[in-house]
């Protein structure tokens, strides 16, 4: 047998369920949504949603949280990554990073809502030095559901980020402070070109995550506006399953959005990888 | 210096926010605007231990991490094992499929399976609950071991063919124990997100699977908050018992390869 049958042989149990399960999930969803044999044609619940104030709001608060709550996290994460690599010496250190992975998102958002709630610690802090506390939980801004991103995803980032750190060729930087480089020069061509391809792809998996997530919204969201997780989960068994054409229609837009993202995102990725392969 | 003043940064907002929520939970009566607790009661845990239902979910909702991590080692380790040193045409198509599940939301899948799931019998089950949660997992296993064999070089299996052993015992007795650290956390990774689900049990699981999380959410509005932080310290306790578990099967499947 030769070697490339084999590989595919021991990738076909993976392949299979995947095909089957994620295939036919969202075959479904999209058969679902559709309006088939009614009077106002078959994209009706299509139509419908974009007339929807309700899921207006909705997709908009969504891509909000999921905008705000992903670039913090990138951000943030990059900025622990490359402090703690250049300040440590081992790498243990990561294992206090890994601690918030093994935490669920919704004991993390218990966790803001202990801290940031109007009547929790840090306002009881506040109230001891004669200051107000703002609304940070269940709040329009969703800045609760925000933190909470930030707090659990920032971890994920130095995770996915660390090896491209371990593996950078200290020399380079050398090289760039003795050509007399300031330090953002220094970053723009030394770290940048390595670092962009896995900033975007996690950004993606981040961004994706929490758009199509319903734990952190459900405990730390409002009413209205809903991200759209929760407003789905809402319609999917509201009135006796009457509007879950609607929230399956809500949700294939999501999906469809997402993979849009993925396929501009992943390909940009690729080509910044073959870009700095060439130069190197 | 420095190496101090980052270890006392990440304890300080990754960590001891965890130690304040077992601290909250064996207090009493510590309320706004208290900066720090007065009493100290171990009511909280009565209440979580003395709970049946809670002890009934703790069982399911190991009974199905486990068998999630079991079913996502058994798939993934020979689909990660092909994509590392297959030499396969299409690699990146075929890891995208593969990671379909992070890149299009799992929420959007599962709705569109839950007639489905219904049809063959498998939802209001654990076992469609069990199969629901390796959509989230599968994509971070096959990443986690993927890269694990990335990282062997592919000069052992040229030496195991010359010493003329079978490829299945080279596979179990030499490459299987160097992929240790990321065998582990793959499993630690899948058991806590298998443990992380809240939507996903609900739908398909019909409210008769009863996991933890869906014990936690109804919790989590009233006004016991030593109870709720009590349980959440149960949720970050969960997967060091893991850890415990899984290190002492390892150990035992360490001793077993030694004495054959």
């Amino acid at each position: 047998m030769s070697s490339s049958v084999k590989s595919w042989l021991l990738l076909l149990p993976l392949l299979v369920f995947m095909i089957l399960f994620v295939g036919q999930g969202m075959f479904r969803a999209f058969q679902e949504s559709l309006d088939v044999g009614g009077s106002s044609g078959i994209f009706a619940n299509y139509e419908a949603l974009a007339a929807d104030g309700t899921f207006h709001a909705a997709l908009g608060v969504s891509v909000y949280v999921a905008f705000v709550s992903t670039m913090l996290s990138l951000l943030l994460g990059l900025l622990v990554t490359r402090t703690l690599t250049s300040w440590m010496k081992s790498d243990t250190w990561k294992l206090g990073a890994w601690f918030p992975m093994l935490i669920p998102h919704f004991v993390g958002a218990y966790l803001i809502l202990l801290f940031f709630a109007p009547t929790g610690w840090f306002a009881s802090a506040a109230a001891s030095a004669g200051l107000g506390f703002p609304v940070m939980v269940q709040d329009t801004a969703y800045i609760g559901v925000i933190l909470t991103y930030v707090w659990k995803e920032i971890p994920f980032v130095v995770l996915m980020l660390l090896p491209v750190y371990q593996e950078m060729d200290g020399r380079m930087q050398e090289v760039s402070r003795s050509l007399g480089a300031g330090r953002w020069t220094g970053f723009r061509f030394t770290e940048w070109p390595w670092v962009r391809p896995v900033l975007l792809e996690t950004g993606l998996i981040l961004f994706v995550f929490v758009i199509g997530a319903f734990e952190v919204p459900a405990l730390l969201g409002v009413t209205y506006p809903s991200m759209v997780p929760v407003l789905a989960f809402d319609w999917f068994y509201q009135s006796g399953w009457s509007t879950r054409p609607l929230a399956q229609a809500m949700m294939v837009l999501l999906m469809l959005g997402s993979i849009l993202l993925a396929l501009l995102l992943l390909t940009t990725a690729y080509r910044w990888r073959e870009r700095g392969r060439s130069h190197a | 210096m420095r190496s101090i003043l980052g270890w006392s940064m990440l304890l300080l907002v990754f960590v001891v926010p965890v130690l304040f929520l077992f601290l909250r939970s064996i207090t009493f009566g510590w309320r706004y605007p208290d900066l720090f607790p007065s009493d100290w009661s171990m009511r909280a845990w009565h209440v979580i231990a003395g709970d049946p239902q809670i002890l009934q979910a703790l069982l399911t909702t190991m009974l199905v991490g486990i068998t999630v991590v079991a079913l996502n080692l058994l798939l993934g380790i020979p689909a990660a094992y092909a994509l590392s040193h297959g030499r396969l045409k299409g690699v990146v198509w075929l890891e995208t499929i593969l990671f379909l599940p992070i890149l299009v939301p799992v929420l959007a899948i599962a709705m569109g399976l839950h007639i489905t799931m219904i049809r063959l019998g498998l939802a209001d089950h654990i076992s469609g609950v069990i199969l629901i949660h390796l959509l989230p997992t599968l994509p971070y296993t096959i990443r986690v071991l993927r890269s694990g064999f990335d990282r062997i070089a592919p000069g052992w299996r040229r030496l195991g063919d010359t010493l003329g052993a079978p490829r299945i015992t080279l596979f179990v007795t030499g490459l299987l124990p160097m992929m240790r650290p990321s065998l582990r956390s793959a499993a630690v990774l899948a058991f806590v997100i298998s443990l992380s689900q809240y939507v996903l049990t609900a739908i398909i699981g019909g409210g008769q699977v009863t996991t933890l999380p869906l014990l936690y959410y109804p919790f989590f509005d009233s006004a016991d908050q030593a109870v709720i932080a009590g349980f959440s310290v149960v949720f970050a306790a969960l997967p060091a018992v893991f850890l415990l578990l899984w290190e002492s099967l390892m150990a035992g499947f360490t001793y077993l390869l030694r004495r054959t």
